[in-house]
């Protein structure tokens, strides 16, 4: 099958029963794509295809043949981190950082849908990332914060 | 990628690139794969383990039994210090065996491994074996299992108790409950918890049988604890295992010894002779992780006529799980005991527990470890007594403060409280959040139909003076004039490496990209405590203060010469050696680079180390909570906490820590609870039913931090990491119980669940 990942196309042999997350962290050797549940709750694993946030736990490698991923590593451009990924950092939106990939790229998608997000807007876009060390208070103000950065390069 | 200068941590850039380190990101050629079999029974007696079916699938190595575990000489986990019951009689210990031998005696207890060439053949593999277990009644609360008749879990403990705890002057409280004028009683739960920490647990191992070493990946919370823990079980010299670890996804007191699987993948990967990875799936991690909580506490309490505190009583339950593992015993026992007076002076206390084995995950330590459940039963305690006697809960609480001139404080219990000004926290608290107000904002809410309280929580807590004597950190520089320093405690989130460099860079004024920590080296030998009992800023973070001052002294002679002065012709002035009157400055980092010989350890090279004392945080927590009575559905709609953790360093981490305790706290009061049904299957065995906080559950909170300095480090600073917890378990339930008073409802244990309350509040009418 065929994918692009990070803006790399792949060609790759997978079975049947593979995930969209086993090629990302085995194949593809991306380790930054994490695996917390067996459930698809804690969001860990949260990657976007084609610029929806999914979690990668639960596609199959063959449901996202010709489509493009983009993962954690492939987020910051050019030696400059995404706004979103500066947010997390100084407002402390992580501690042990390990949830921290898959809530960033659902932050992503969550501000491409709503570029100034209301806190239920942000509260609904987080329900499916789990994170046990910060509280998610100051999770909440990165995406804040992140809003205005990418609203302000804009302007 | 360059760090960018607004980075807040120096972990931080890792961690937000994907380039973090967690141990199922370790890979080797050639690894192969294991699985564990558990019982699928919480209590009963192995018959027969048949695997030939699993030896024959295809692409499985080896499965490693409790056979392989007896040949290869492994004990059992160890256990932790024995207690003593009133009598003198040592507890009744039940350590676990690294695989089960005779007797399962908890869902999820493993019983071998399976090794195979990949993750799917070892887990299919797994699926054919032929038990034989003969199912026997199971325990799964203290109160089954102290019940006459229950199934016993071990031979050794009858009726399934542990130990009976007892601390205290119990003549003494006995004539203050003779003397008092009111006396109110309250039993609360602190029911068992699964910690979850977000990273799965992991192990990786590799054997070079050429130099007889084994490297071994796995979270932990200091390279001691673990080397320890193995060498315990498995009979191999600590000198033997390289500990390889980089980043932990969280910990929380869990992971800070050896689990089976860790030994277990020693064994697999010298048999095999190939590196061997486990990864525990979530529903794996719910059955093997160690359990948090699991306390009862009655609490009595005797008062004056004026409201004066004369004496308070604990009768405590403790559920230990299977087996005694390391920390288990102590949260029921000690961890409760030590700070059962809260912030009040109290003439006597005495204190009596009973610790109870059950078919359960055993019981560890899980943030706080006993401190927040204590502080939770004291704060209920008193607020109910306040209600239940007419005291306003402000003043009964101001009443009996320990005042700042009784400080030393002994509550002859074994503590020493070495500071505080509680009166002034808890003004500050009642400022912030308004409390004079309240029943405006109570009245408003019955407008909107909705049941408003508040819970005010004056909690303290004991922070570990540590398991070693004192703590050592390495410090070794670079060419470069770059300070690389190593210490056992390893970091599960808290930022120890943003923490150290902060303190080097503000004492020696090395740059904060000169400063590299690296958590537990194998081939470093260091004393010192790992990540625990909320210490290590100010335990390890002493020992950095102290390397600071042994670099700045011993570069002050290579400054004179690198000058051509005197000694006394020198200061150090913001991080920089200046001649005096000149204009001539040196940086350390200038003096290493000029002085640096290839080859050769640098004079500055030095290990500092420092010793210190328990320290006591504390502070004032008030929630505000809004319950719709329609749905039982309850609100946090303001939080507000004041803390005194000593003198801080890094306030964002600080307000970090305590945010994050707090809302493991709202975890604990809304929605977390593993439950077992009675034949011992863990109900609550996936996030599908076992509820954790998402974002948005704390909306609106304030946190303010006065420093009152401890002398019991050298930084001053007090532990953080579990006072969050500590505050909001009893602000949060006062402010429910405080919204439900009104419709009669004066008790209620957690988890608050909208179900529960809606429940309470039909039968309350």
């Amino acid at each position: 099958m065929q994918i692009t990942v990070n803006g790399q196309t792949h060609d790759l042999v997978v079975k049947d029963n593979t995930l969209l997350i086993e090629v990302i962290r085995e194949q593809l050797q991306l380790t930054g794509t994490h695996s917390g549940c067996d459930t698809t709750q804690c969001g860990c694993c949260t990657v976007l295809m084609d610029q929806v946030a999914v979690k990668s736990c639960t596609i199959l490698a063959r449901q996202a043949q010709g489509t493009s991923i983009q993962t954690i590593e492939g987020l910051a451009q050019h030696d400059h981190l995404h706004p979103v990924q500066e947010a997390f950092s100084e407002e402390h939106g992580l501690q042990c950082g390990y949830c921290t990939p898959g809530m960033i790229m659902s932050t992503v998608h969550l501000l491409q849908r709503y570029p100034a997000p209301t806190d239920e807007q942000i509260q609904e876009g987080l329900a499916g990332n789990i994170c046990r060390c910060t509280g998610y208070v100051n999770i909440i103000k990165a995406v804040k914060s992140a809003a205005k950065k990418i609203q302000e390069a804009k302007a | 990628m360059n760090a960018p200068q607004e980075l807040l941590r120096k972990e931080d850039l890792r961690l937000i690139t994907g380039h973090g380190k967690f141990t199922a990101d370790w890979s080797y050629d050639g690894m192969c794969y294991a699985y564990v079999i558990r019982s699928p029974y919480a209590h009963g007696v192995i018959k027969s383990m048949d695997y030939q079916d699993v030896l024959r699938a295809p692409g499985v190595l080896k499965v490693i039994t409790s056979q392989d575990v007896e040949q290869a000489g492994m004990k059992s986990l160890p256990t932790g210090a024995t207690m003593q019951n009133p009598d003198g009689q040592n507890q009744v210990l039940a350590p676990m065996p690294v695989l089960a031998t005779d007797k399962v005696r908890f869902v999820g207890q493993p019983i071998a491994m399976v090794i195979a060439n990949t993750y799917e053949a070892a887990k299919n593999a797994a699926e054919l074996v032929q038990m034989d277990i003969e199912v026997l009644d199971a325990v799964t609360d203290f109160d089954t299992a102290c019940a006459s008749g229950a199934a016993q879990l071990h031979e050794q403990a009858s009726g399934n108790l542990s130990l009976h705890f007892v601390k205290g002057d119990q003549a003494a409280t006995e004539k203050a409950f003779e003397q008092a004028t009111f006396i109110s009683s309250m039993g609360v739960k602190s029911q068992r918890l699964i910690g979850s920490p977000m990273e799965l647990r992991a192990v990786v191992g590799k054997y070079d049988p050429i130099a007889d070493r084994y490297t071994i990946h796995t979270p932990n919370q200091g390279i001691q604890g673990m080397l320890g823990a193995l060498e315990h079980i498995t009979g191999i010299p600590k000198a033997q295992i390289d500990l390889q670890t980089q980043d932990v996804g969280g910990s929380f007191g869990i992971r800070g010894g050896a689990f089976s699987e860790s030994a277990l993948i020693l064994l697999a990967t010298k048999l095999v002779n190939k590196p061997v990875k486990w990864t525990g799936t979530r529903s794996e991690i719910f059955l093997s992780d160690w359990h948090g909580r699991g306390l009862e506490l009655n609490g009595f309490i005797a008062l004056d006529a004026q409201g004066k505190i004369l004496g308070l009583r604990f009768e405590n339950k403790a559920d230990l799980g299977a087996y005694t593992c390391y920390f288990g015993s102590f949260i029921g026992a000690r961890n409760i005991s030590i700070t059962m007076n809260g912030v009040y002076d109290i003439p006597a206390l005495s204190m009596s527990s009973e610790l109870y084995f059950t078919n359960t995950v055993p019981v560890s330590a899980y943030r706080g470890a006993g401190r927040p459940d204590i502080a939770y039963a004291v704060e209920r305690l008193i607020d109910h007594a306040a209600h239940e006697h007419g005291f306003d809960p402000v003043e009964l609480r101001r009443k009996n403060f320990i005042a700042p001139h009784q400080f030393p404080y002994n509550n002859q219990i074994g503590s020493v409280y070495d500071c505080g000004e509680f009166d002034r926290l808890l003004s500050r608290a009642l400022e912030i959040s308004q409390y004079d107000q309240f029943e405006s904002r109570r009245q408003q809410a019955l407008g909107h139909h909705k049941l408003r309280g508040i819970g005010i929580a004056y909690f303290i807590e004991a922070s570990a003076a540590g398991t070693s004597p004192k703590d050592q950190v390495i410090g070794q520089f670079t060419q470069d004039g770059g300070l690389h320093m190593y210490a056992v405690t390893g970091a599960s989130g808290q930022g120890h490496e943003t923490s150290f460099a902060q303190i080097v860079h503000e004492k020696t004024g090395l740059q904060n990209d000169q400063i590299h920590y690296v958590a537990g080296q194998s081939d470093k030998i260091m004393v010192g405590s790992g990540t625990g009992g909320s210490r290590t800023l100010y335990g390890v973070g002493s020992a950095v203060l102290n390397l600071c001052e042994q670099i700045i002294e011993k570069s002050m002679p290579l400054a004179a010469e690198l000058f051509g002065v005197t000694e006394s012709q020198l200061s150090f002035v913001d991080g920089t050696w200046q001649v005096i009157g000149t204009s001539q400055i040196l940086t350390i980092s200038q003096i290493v680079q000029k002085t640096y010989v290839d080859g050769q350890s640098h004079p500055l090279n030095s290990t500092g180390e420092a010793s210190s004392g328990a320290t006591f945080p504390n502070g004032c927590h008030i929630a505000e909570v809004e319950i719709d009575p329609q749905t039982g559905v309850t609100e946090i709609v303001q939080y507000t906490a004041v803390d005194d953790v000593g003198v801080v360093i890094s306030p964002a981490l600080v307000q970090g820590q305590i945010h994050g305790g707090i809302v493991q706290g709202i975890g604990q009061a809304f929605y977390e609870q593993a439950i077992y049904d009675a034949s011992g299957q863990l109900l609550t065995g996936s996030y599908m039913d076992y509820a954790m906080p998402k974002a948005g559950c704390l909306k609106h909170i304030t946190t303010e931090k006065m420093e009152v300095p401890t002398k019991n480090n050298a930084l001053g600073s007090k532990g953080v990491g579990e006072s969050g917890c500590s505050g909001s378990l009893p602000a949060l339930s006062n402010a429910v119980i405080n919204a439900l008073r009104p419709k009669g409802i004066t008790a209620l244990d957690m988890p608050f669940t909208p179900a529960k309350v809606w429940q309470a509040l039909q039968a309350s009418e």
